[in-house]
């Protein structure tokens, strides 16, 4: 195997990882608490622009150029997703699933759009270049090893450490509110605090995946926050995968990054008049994939084991 | 005395502007607050239907050499149509699932609808007619276009077909009845399902009106519905979901407060700045969310 | 459960793994082509894609490359944002292999792919679009090209015909997108510096369907013409339709990106009196444009009046001479290749002269590449300087009348 498709194979699993750390953090807001996050490209912008604003050299007519180490800029943008994550949860708390999800939408489509406009602080449509990524000054492939197992550990710690808190007395808090909210409110726990603190971690983890996206890229603009390639990628990887469920959010990840890059390869195959409408061959058959792994897995591929995440539409 | 130039600037060149971008988020609301009422899910393919919609009826226009708005019924029929396919392919089988499955699965099901109005007709701007139509001029100062009398009369009379629909017919209340009640309705014996492909037929048929409608007044292109889809839900939640007339009322008043937001109401510069106009749908979409979560004519509470 | 979900991976897995080539056909030499197929400027691809399979076939038409070798292409949506971008350069360059590659059109994927993917492997990137300033200071150890002026020259000179037409007070809108915001950015410090007044200066949503609050502002005082930055497909006919409906503004001005045949098509040349344009152009009368322009409307039966294909021509046969010159797939040898034949100096071929380039650098001569868009004569950076035409509309096309110098 040479260099060209190793390289292309440590690409597919560090997406996948950073893609995977996107939907964990959904599946902390969906998985844990049940409540439906439609305005992931919020967080993920927020984490992906705080790191670049602050570790990025000086431009012209750009505020920013603080050139702080990555670190820094990754705990702003994580502790910027979590403060912005509590808000909008304890504003919004008592919506449920669907309207919720319509209310973080708006919430999202708002900061985008302030984000594209307001180009003296973010760059605007240019965007931002020049972000330094970990282990860049090392050669191929060993720069592009070391950040993927930078990703695939912090995957594991956040695995691990989720996992950990949903055994630990405060996870049977908030699965006994995701049981049955009024019984556990009878008994004295304050839910909506409990739902607003695991929103916020949510939020803070989809930042990170957002931070670490722009140190991968090296650039951020405001179409790689678009909706489709975040909210809507991270809740097919974790439905896909299984909903509620941790390692169905990672194997989610995998398989849907796979298909959306993967995809690409077969219809490359086509013949040459048809190149002009490979592509969109392409996003066909991405749809089409989707509908058949929700049908013929319609309970996820790694389906949760009870008790099972109660049914979305109340009211 | 009012200054009558003002008034008629004002009037041509906000409100009725206005009135038009309402007409059109307002047919496309009225699916989505019916199928959102009657099957329970945020149907996200919603804005590709209206753009597959725009397309029939450029089919049909070059076709026969109709003009646009003789395609309507055709175009909306067709859309209808294969709203009820989509249905029966992709949704049906999650019906006794959770919601959220059918929320993603509509979301694969906009991506195959765009893909496959890109393989047929490309992605090239289109149009149905070329050239530009002078308007029609009234006191000396007033300018309509013809055809925003035609978008926002048509949309006017659907919606009030509609509400005959709702309140006078048999399905019009089975409809009715399942949205409000649905375990009251299974049990009197309602079809469901049939319930179902009505609201996929009326869904289909005004989506592609007002692609139809988008394409009239602007152009066609294969991201014209998803462009609009987020004010087009944003109209069904100011409306109150599962209201479906309060749907069309929320997309003109969405549409209005577009347009009038840019008007010079104090000093001379717009109020909101142009770029900003699709985030004040928004604003206006949470800030409704948070505070009357009932929508403006009483909806379902959430 | 699992075994049925271990199957479908499996298959997948396989599917991309057998995708790859494991082989490389020997007897092909593919030019990749990174292109944001799918995303914001999905209207204006396929005539581009058109114009990079007018180069092939012309190469293959006349001895085709390396040795007598087909020459191809393989392409990558980038899909418009930077993330899949940098996932399709990762396929065209490390999965595929490819020897060199042509795009991305946006400046914000150019970014993206150059920086993680293209400089990193040491491949050459030639860009027919981004107009982004920060490409020509980007330390790409000479990786990165483009045959597009920066849009740092577009605005001045912009401004310069402007009040060479005596029109001292405009109005100005662009679209929310990187090109439109980069050039009004240039031409509104230009234009106040040589005297213009800007009576309204309006960025606007491109997505949205209808513009008439916004011609409403920017009529007020009557500025005597409009400037409008937009993609004719997206905002810009829209645009214009609704100023001359409404009785908005009869004067337009616009730059390459409303240059587009669509805007005759939708408007009609009757109604787009006095409209011109500035747009990166060859001096008039160079025989590479119109070879360029025969050959594609005789080889598409369609109109040379879209966006961008000059210049996707221009850096798709750049890179096959590139390859030819280099006489091997070896990507450091293709960069200095790249350098030797885009000139100044050497015997001057255009468009179409695949065989006459071929038997020049076979015969031991220097070349220079003149292309359709310019003449493609790459400075340190990698950049091209700007030779800007001043267009009309003349029967049913855009007519250059001239060069304008800032």
């Amino acid at each position: 195997m040479d260099t060209g498709t190793i390289l292309y194979l440590l690409s597919l699993a560090t997406m996948t990882g950073l893609y995977a750390i996107l939907t964990l953090g959904l599946n902390l807001q969906w998985g844990f608490a049940g409540m439906f996050n439609a305005g992931i490209a919020g967080f993920f912008a927020i984490g992906a622009y705080a790191t670049s604003i602050l570790t990025t050299p000086p431009a012209e007519d750009r505020f920013g150029g603080f050139d702080l180490p990555i670190p820094l800029g990754l705990a702003a943008g994580v502790l910027l997703s979590a403060v912005l994550g509590y808000a909008i949860a304890r504003i919004c708390l008592r919506l449920k699933s669907d309207y919720l999800a319509i209310a973080t939408i708006g919430i999202a489509e708002i900061l985008r759009l302030t984000l594209r406009n307001e180009a003296w602080m973010t760059g605007g449509n240019r965007g931002i270049a020049g972000i330094p990524r970990p282990f860049e000054d090392m050669e191929q492939p060993w720069g592009e090893l070391c950040f993927l197992l930078l990703v695939a550990g912090i995957v594991v710690v956040l695995y691990v450490a989720i996992e950990r808190a949903w055994h630990s007395p405060w996870g049977r808090v908030m699965r006994a509110i995701r049981e049955n909210e009024e019984a556990a409110e009878a008994a004295g726990k304050d839910v909506v605090a409990f739902r607003a603190h695991v929103f916020s971690l949510g939020a803070a983890v989809m930042g990170l995946a957002g931070g670490l996206m722009a140190h991968y890229l090296k650039f951020i603009g405001p179409d790689a926050t678009e909706p489709i390639l975040t909210t809507f990628l991270a809740w097919v990887m974790l439905i896909a995968g299984g909903s509620g469920n941790n390692r169905g959010a990672v194997l989610g990840a995998g398989v849907i990054w796979v298909i959306w890059s993967g995809t690409e390869l077969l219809t490359q195959r086509l013949p040459p008049d048809w190149q002009t409408r490979s592509s969109y061959i392409r996003v066909f058959l991405i749809g089409l994939l989707l509908q058949i792994v929700l049908q013929r897995f319609s309970h996820g591929l790694l389906p949760e084991k009870p008790p099972r995440p109660p049914e979305s539409d109340s009211g | 005395m009012p200054d009558w130039s003002t008034v008629l600037d004002f009037v041509g060149l906000y409100l009725i502007p206005g009135l038009v971008t309402g007409s059109i988020y307002a047919l496309g609301a009225i699916g989505v607050s019916l199928l959102f009422g009657i099957l329970r899910f945020a149907h996200f393919a919603h804005g590709d239907l209206m753009t597959l919609g725009a397309y029939l009826a450029l089919s049909v226009v070059t076709g026969f050499g109709w003009p646009a708005l003789a395609a309507v019924p055709l175009a909306a029929a067709g859309a209808a149509i294969i709203a009820v396919g989509l249905d029966r392919a992709f949704y049906r089988p999650f019906r006794q699932r959770p919601t959220i499955i059918s929320v993603i699965a509509s979301f694969g099901v906009m991506l195959m609808i765009r893909s496959a109005v890109q393989l047929i007709w490309g992605v090239q701007s289109l149009e149905y007619k070329s050239g530009i139509e002078r308007p029609l001029l009234f006191f000396d100062q007033l300018r309509i276009q013809e055809r925003h009398i035609w978008i926002v009369g048509v949309t006017g009379l659907l919606v009030l077909a509609l509400h005959l629909l709702l309140t006078r017919s048999r399905i019009g209340r089975a409809m009715r009845a399942v949205s409000d009640e649905p375990d009251l309705a299974r049990v009197t014996g309602i079809s469901t399902e049939r319930v179902i492909q009505v609201t996929w037929l009326i869904g289909g048929a005004l989506a592609a009106t007002s692609g139809i409608f988008i394409g009239i007044d602007s152009h066609i292109d294969s991201y014209m519905g998803w462009n609009l889809l987020l004010p087009v839900f944003a109209a069904a939640i100011l409306g109150g979901i599962g209201q479906p007339i309060g749907a069309a009322a929320g997309g003109l008043a969405l549409g209005l407060i577009e347009e009038l937001s840019t008007y010079p109401w104090i000093g001379d510069n717009p109020l909101v700045s142009p770029d900003y106009k699709t985030g004040l749908a928004f604003a206006i979409m949470v800030a409704l969310l948070i505070w009357r979560p009932t929508g403006l004519l009483r909806g379902r509470q959430f | 459960m699992f075994r049925s979900f271990g199957k479908l991976f499996f298959i997948l897995a396989a599917a991309a793994v057998f995708a790859m080539p494991a082989a490389r056909a020997d007897d092909q030499v593919k030019i990749g082509l990174l292109f944001d197929v799918t995303g914001p400027v999905a209207n204006f691809v396929p005539p581009m894609l058109d114009a990079a399979k007018l180069v092939v076939d012309q190469v293959n038409a006349q001895g085709g490359i390396l040795g007598g070798k087909q020459l191809a292409t393989v392409v990558a949506d980038t899909q418009g944002a930077p993330q899949t971008a940098v996932d399709a350069a990762n396929k065209l360059v490390n999965a595929e292999h490819v020897p060199i590659v042509v795009g991305p059109l946006l400046s914000g994927t150019v970014l993206a792919s150059a920086q993680s993917v293209i400089i990193p492997a040491g491949v050459v990137q030639i860009s027919p679009s981004a107009t982004t300033p920060a490409l020509t200071t980007l330390k790409d150890h000479d990786w990165v090209f483009r045959v597009v002026p920066s849009d740092a020259y577009q605005g001045p000179v912009l401004a310069k015909l402007l009040i060479d037409k005596g029109l001292k007070r405009v109005a100005l809108t662009y679209a929310n997108n990187d090109y439109a915001v980069g050039i009004a950015g240039t031409f509104r410090a230009a234009y106040k510096k040589l005297g213009g007044v800007l009576s309204a200066d309006l960025q606007h949503d491109e997505k949205k369907t209808t513009f008439r609050t916004e011609l409403a502002t920017l009529a007020k005082n009557k500025p005597e013409a409009l400037v409008l930055i937009a993609f004719a497909g997206a905002s810009g006919v829209t645009i214009v339709k609704e100023a001359l409906e409404g009785g908005f503004f009869t004067q337009f001005v616009g730059t390459d990106s409303l240059r587009d045949k669509v805007l005759i098509e939708q408007v009609g040349e009757q109604n787009l009196k006095g409209i011109f344009f500035t747009s990166p152009s060859s001096p008039p009368g160079t025989p590479s444009m119109d070879a360029f322009e025969k050959a594609y409307s005789a080889a598409f039966q369609t109109t040379k009046d879209k966006l961008f294909i000059q210049q996707v021509y221009d850096a798709t046969f750049l890179a096959a001479l590139a390859i030819q010159k280099a006489g091997s797939l070896d990507r450091k040898k293709i960069r200095a290749a790249l350098r030797q034949i885009s000139g100044p100096g050497g015997e001057i071929v255009g468009p179409g002269d695949w065989k006459k380039a071929v038997d020049l650098i076979a015969a031991g001569r220097k070349i220079d590449y003149q292309g359709a868009s310019g003449d493609c004569n790459f400075d340190k950076s990698g950049d091209v300087a700007g030779v800007i035409g001043h267009f009309v509309i003349e029967n049913g096309s855009f007519k250059q009348v001239g060069i304008v110098t800032p």
